[in-house]
């Protein structure tokens, strides 16, 4: 669970981004009040910040640029502007990425845990029930045994592991996959998702992805 | 000037010249004027008139042929009082004022317009970006109300929001893009996973070939063009989409080929132009003749080339090439 502060003053958008960060396991917060925004900022002790450029009494990218002196806390910068230099402007303000309006939920969502990855400094192999987890081999080892992965399936992997316990959607995969350029239909899904049971299962690793009926996957 | 038809514009001064010349004749016989002192008085005026007249046709000469060699060689022939210097004559001087005033007038004129022009771009980027407020909530509470089915018409209605917006942009005089490198296959992911559930839906694969590369582009005009490309290719029957890059020292080039129904080769030489809609327009009654167009406006101003390649019913493949400029590399 992740703390979030959602820095948005059209309130509409703000209720529905915390609800939509709730449903994700994330812990919003929302600034309400336009005074002392960075004060706000600084003192809510937030995993990752959510920002506006467009706000009452002051600008995003002032915020951002006063912020960046004292702070090192991850920015994204959520604005309706569609133009390539308020991207550059920001990104050479400091933020860490930089989504217009309207965005789609999921890439937002896989957009924050990368930020949030990249932030953490995550090192390169992760565990999971015993087995070391490289994603940059692409490779599972458990017990001196070693699978090697395709991209498609580390990528559904590494999705199913930062989640480990919650439901991850079929179009929470599909996106993830499409946002590595890897343009698979719907039953390629379903293979690649069987091909990774399969060789979890060859690791001692049975059952590891459950399917939940309508809603998605699990891992376990 | 013609010297020939210049003198034929003096004809009546020199009539009168020669009735004054007659009558002068007529008093000074009257007055028993020696003929010799009348032939020599004649002569001497002849020739006093003779000399004034050239001395004017060369300042005349002078003055409109610097004004017509002027306005030959601008591009942008309203410039031209710009360019002349002030007559020391009379007639001269009233061409040379009655051109800066008429010059004046239609610049005061053109700056107004460029500036309701601007204004009025300013007010469309400031629509857009506020309609899309309620897009965005919208499109969250789809998402959070699991309300898929409302997600496609509300992106329709982006898609409809971001061509007026890149509309006014194709049309302002401005400079309002910015050129850096920018992922191939980081644009064209982007514009497929907008477009993913329609796709998905009507059955397409995509495939992508080194698409690695980075070309000099504006990243936002960039998916825009290619949207449009991909909207087409839905539109009209297409099953694959096959977008390629391929990389020379000079140039990039990118190619998007579907295997839709293709355009007719009558139809092929007009499809960038604006509000044409050919036989495939006709037949789906979807075209609006401002994609393609659209599509050639931005790539004009940003500097690549488009063009396009298609056999009815079989294929229709639109390539971009993109320049190389060593000027935007970074060291």
């Amino acid at each position: 669970m992740k703390r979030i502060l959602v820095i948005e003053d059209e309130p509409a958008l703000r209720d529905e981004l915390c609800t939509l960060l709730r449903h994700a396991g994330h812990e919003p917060v929302a600034v309400t009040e336009w005074n002392g925004v960075l004060d706000q900022m600084i003192n809510a002790a937030a995993d990752l910040i959510l920002l506006d450029i467009n706000l009452p009494e002051v600008s995003g990218e002032t915020l951002l640029e006063q912020f960046r002196k004292s702070a090192e806390t991850p920015v994204i910068i959520l604005t309706s502007r569609t133009a390539e230099l308020d991207e550059v402007l920001s990104m050479s303000r400091g933020a860490d990425d930089f989504i217009t309006k309207p965005y789609n939920p999921t890439i937002l969502l896989l957009r924050i845990s990368a930020v949030l990855k990249r932030s953490k400094k995550t090192a390169a192999v992760q565990t999971y029930r015993g087995a070391e987890v490289s994603a940059v081999k692409g490779s599972i080892i458990r017990d001196g045994m070693e699978q090697i992965l395709t991209k498609n399936e580390m990528i559904i992997f590494q999705l199913l592991l930062d989640r480990q316990g919650a439901i991850v959607t079929r179009d929470e995969l599909m996106t993830a996959l499409w946002d590595n350029d890897e343009f698979v239909s719907d039953s390629a899904l379903s293979v690649n998702v069987s091909r990774l049971r399969a060789k979890l299962a060859e690791l001692g690793l049975d059952d590891a992805v459950e399917t939940r009926k309508k809603q998605g996957y699990v891992l376990k | 000037m013609k010297a020939l038809a210049y003198s034929k514009d003096r004809a009546i001064p020199w009539l009168i010249r020669f009735g004054a010349w007659v009558l002068s004749m007529v008093f000074l016989f009257a007055f028993r004027v020696p003929v010799e002192a009348a032939v020599t008085v004649s002569v001497l005026l002849l020739l006093g008139a003779v000399g004034a007249e050239v001395w004017i046709y060369f300042r005349n000469k002078r003055f409109y042929n610097g004004l017509l060699a002027n306005l030959e060689g601008l591009d942008q022939k309203y410039l031209l009082p710009e360019m002349l210097e002030e007559p020391d004559f009379t007639e001269g001087r009233i061409v040379y004022e009655v051109l800066r005033e008429t010059d004046k007038s239609m610049c005061e004129r053109i700056a107004e317009y460029r500036r309701e022009n601007a204004d009025f771009r300013e007010y469309i980027e400031l629509w857009v970006h506020e309609i899309k407020l309620p897009v965005a909530s919208l499109q969250l509470m789809c998402h959070n109300d699991g309300q898929a089915k409302y997600a496609e018409q509300l992106r329709r209605v982006d898609d409809c929001v971001e061509n007026v917006l890149y509309y006014a942009r194709s049309g302002s005089a401005e400079k309002d893009y910015l050129i850096k490198p920018v992922s191939l296959s980081r644009a064209f992911a982007d514009i497929a996973i907008r477009s993913r559930a329609e796709l998905q839906q009507r059955g397409m694969t995509l495939r992508t070939e080194n698409l690695g590369v980075s070309v000099l582009t504006d990243g936002k005009w960039l998916a825009f063009i290619l949207g449009q490309l991909m909207g087409n290719s839905m539109k009209y029957g297409a099953k694959e989409i096959a977008v390629t890059a391929e990389d020379f020292p000079d140039r990039t080039v990118l190619r998007f080929r579907d295997d839709g129904i293709g355009i007719s080769e009558s139809d092929l030489p007009y499809i960038f132009e604006k509000s044409f809609t050919g036989e495939n327009g006709h037949a789906s009654g979807r075209a609006t003749g401002m994609g393609l167009y659209l599509v050639k406006k931005l790539c004009g101003k940003l500097g690549h080339s488009v063009t396009a390649n298609s056999e009815k019913g079989k294929y229709t493949e639109i390539v971009l090439t993109f320049g190389k400029n060593e000027m935007y590399k970074m060291p």
